[in-house]
């Protein structure tokens, strides 16, 4: 089982703290998040040693780090990346009440647009993604359809 | 000089650059090479302490940068 | 072979509805999703979780009742109870907090409003801002208003808060709103001449009182004079007033709440005692919190949460006592939870649901005319921060305001079904957190709440409050019952002819 010590390695030459964080157990997503909350308080770097493994070297950014300070700055990361993969986690599995809850709130709060709103709303020619073609004239799909076979069928002639 | 290394699968080569372009002008020489999987920059200010501020910023702002990019 | 020993059966799955359970006075409280609880033995809670629970004995009827069995659930009831929690969702800002200046003619070594000095007048809001403070705050979509007059001390600003009630009266003519107004005030600028005004024009009360005098004045230092005597003395004054009005004196009053410090928690009693003394019938023991001069004398102030939640048990088995006895005075943070846990109702305390009240629930505005997600958010405004700097009065309008990235994040972090520990805690429904408390103290919106000080408080009330209810002791049911029920102050409503 491993222990903060061993994953964490100080260099006190350098006034840094670095972990290794093994891939398979924290999301990219997670890392990211938790460096950028540490971006205030530290210089952060991100390596990869090797394909299954990341890096993060913590450095302290003004003076000499009070003892026990970098391991302390290395414990405080370790929980935050496993905040940030588990909220990930969570954010997947509870999207739809996170989504529902949001917009309620959000919508209640703006309440419904007035004639002005409504002016400057841009209603572009694409309205929405429509990956069944369901808004597309006849014409439109099978006219492209055809020019499309016909195009392919001079590239294999060549 | 201090060297850091930007991991390609971890941070993008624009973000590497606009950390580097601002700031440039608080550094004697940044320095940029390529590696196939890093993005490299050496830095140079005028006294260690002020390089390490430098290079320290420069891998802050490529990390906020890249995550703020990435959202 | 190695014969395995098979430590537990395997827990029915299909018996009970979610439910989330935490051990509380040697008792099993359990609760579901819509914020129903039961408090279970160890062994009602083992036969319980196996699914071992005979129909028609007094335990299934108990579970089925509060919709913990399955083969029971309504979900139309629990629709209904959802509904009833969320209903605060419906509309947006009621509370807007107006900073009418940061001059302030008292010294609180915990200020987290970093007041300025007396001379510092470009803190005033200037006549034109408070106009457009006004005109922003009636577009909001939520039928109540309430206008929070706050500083500094907002007594020094005492004609723009007139100019601003008036306005806002105007504006009510045509909105038609259950607009109200308060202030928080320390009293000790307050006159006849102002109080008539206030009094007349219906303006509620409220102000800080740490405890008997040494303490107060300890704390709040008022130059060439007590602190504690002067804000006792109007408390008592306008207590009168309203007598002399007729109006019910167990439901007018001056509201006082207190922040507790590091010299307050061995005086848990004095406390009490002295809310009790000038007629205050509530009490909110608030902690200190990490903002404004808070935090540079968090040496001096601060303390751990235990000891606060040591402190906070003392104080309000003190008043449960005293109301037992006759004495009514509630505790405020007990209320708000008691609401929610006993009467299945939101109080919309902005700081304790899910989302949180930040931006959709108040918003404030500084005396410049920054408008800001929360009180707490304009805090960190004058510490340095603006992350929850969200437009200017007059430039900014009510939608975008209402649509800010910022606002959408701190709905989305202060959502408990998106927090981590929150998720699979008990007390999700009935619990909030703070975004910018978490900002503060944690660097991230989202927060750890392992690590959260606010979290700790939480809790610990809570679990004090379920331990209570526990003790099945009839009289603690009946005053907690008494703390929940909420009677309308409709004398101060401005749409009321009363």
């Amino acid at each position: 089982m491993s222990s903060l010590s061993e994953i964490a390695s100080v260099d006190a030459a350098q006034r840094s703290v670095a972990l290794t964080v093994d891939a398979s157990l924290y999301p990219l997503g997670a890392v990211y998040g938790a460096a950028y909350v540490f971006l205030d308080r530290c210089y952060v770097l991100l390596d990869k040693p090797d394909a299954a493994h990341v890096r993060v070297t913590l450095s302290w950014k003004k003076g000499e780090p009070p003892e026990g300070a970098l391991v302390a700055m290395a414990g405080e990361f370790a929980n935050e990346l496993l905040s940030c993969a588990w909220r990930a986690k969570i954010a997947e599995e509870s999207r739809a009440v996170i989504e529902s809850t949001t917009a309620r709130a959000l919508s209640g709060a703006m309440g419904a647009p007035s004639l002005d709103d409504l002016e400057k709303f841009e209603f572009g020619d694409e309205a929405f993604e429509d990956p069944l073609g369901i808004a597309m004239s006849w014409e439109e799909k099978y006219g492209k359809n055809k020019k499309a076979a016909e195009e392919k069928k001079e590239e294999a002639g060549k | 000089m201090i060297e850091l290394r930007f991991h390609r699968d971890l941070y993008r080569g624009e973000s590497v650059d606009a950390a580097a372009k601002a700031l440039a002008p608080y550094a004697t020489t940044i320095d940029r090479a390529e590696e196939p999987a890093h993005w490299v920059l050496r830095v140079t200010a005028s006294n260690p302490e002020r390089e390490r501020r430098v290079a320290g910023e420069i891998a802050n702002r490529a990390l906020g940068i890249t995550v703020r990019g990435a959202g | 072979m190695t014969q395995l020993v098979q430590l537990r059966k395997q827990l029915s799955s299909s018996f009970a509805m979610p439910f989330k359970h935490r051990d509380v006075g040697g008792k099993v409280l359990v609760t579901n999703t819509e914020g129903e609880f039961l408090l279970l033995t160890p062994d009602e809670f083992a036969s319980f979780a196996r699914g071992d629970v005979a129909k028609g004995t007094p335990l299934y009827t108990r579970l089925a009742e509060r919709n913990f069995v399955r083969a029971e659930a309504s979900s139309d009831r629990m629709l209904q109870r959802l509904r009833a929690r969320k209903r605060f969702l419906s509309w947006g800002p009621n509370l807007h907090i107006v900073v009418v200046t940061l001059r302030c003619n008292e010294t609180c070594v915990y200020c987290h409003a970093s007041r300025a000095d007396m001379g510092a007048t470009h803190t005033d809001m200037t006549p034109e801002v408070a106009d457009a403070t006004v005109d922003q705050i009636f577009a909001t979509t939520s039928p109540d208003v309430t206008i929070e007059f706050q500083g500094g001390e907002p007594l020094v600003a005492f004609d723009t808060v007139k100019r601003i009630v008036e306005r806002a009266r105007q504006k009510n003519e045509t909105a038609g709103k259950r607009l109200e107004f308060t202030m928080v005030s320390n009293l000790s600028l307050m006159d006849e001449e102002k109080l008539a005004w206030l009094v007349e024009n219906k303006v509620q009360l409220c102000t800080s009182v740490d405890g008997p005098e040494h303490l107060h004045d300890k704390q709040r230092k008022l130059v060439g004079g007590s602190a504690h005597a002067a804000a006792t003395k109007w408390i008592r004054r306008i207590n009168e007033a309203y007598v002399a009005m007729g109006l019910d004196p167990t439901l007018y009053h001056v509201e006082a709440l207190l922040t507790t410090t590091r010299d307050a928690l061995p005086r848990w009693k004095e406390i009490v005692d002295t809310y009790v003394d000038l007629g205050c019938r509530a009490l909110f023991l608030r902690p200190v919190d990490p903002f404004g001069f808070a935090d540079r004398t968090a040496p001096r102030v601060e303390y751990p949460r235990a000891e606060y939640l040591d402190f906070y048990r003392s104080a309000v088995d003190y008043m449960i006592d005293l109301n037992k006895r006759g004495v009514e005075i509630l505790e405020r943070f007990a209320a708000i939870f008691l609401t929610k846990i006993l009467a299945g109702e939101d109080p919309n305390f902005l700081d304790v649901r899910s989302p949180c009240g930040a931006g959709i629930g108040q918003i404030a505005y500084n005396y410049d005319g920054k408008i800001f997600t929360c009180d707490e958010g304009r805090m960190l405004h004058e510490m340095g921060d603006d992350a929850f700097l969200l437009g200017q009065v007059g430039e900014t309008r009510y939608r975008d305001v209402m649509s800010h990235e910022t606002v959408r994040a701190l709905a989305i972090a202060s959502n408990l079904d998106a927090q981590p520990d929150c998720v699979n805690c008990t007390y999700q429904p009935y619990c909030g957190v703070c975004p910018v408390h978490n900002h503060k103290t944690q660097g991230s919106i989202f927060g750890r709440m392992r690590e959260s000080s606010l979290c700790a408080v939480h809790k610990g009330i809570q679990d004090y409050l379920f331990e209570r209810i526990g003790a099945d002791d009839p009289e603690i049911l009946r005053v907690f019952s008494q703390w929940t029920t909420v009677r309308d102050r409709v004398h101060f409503l401005q749409t009321c002819n009363v």
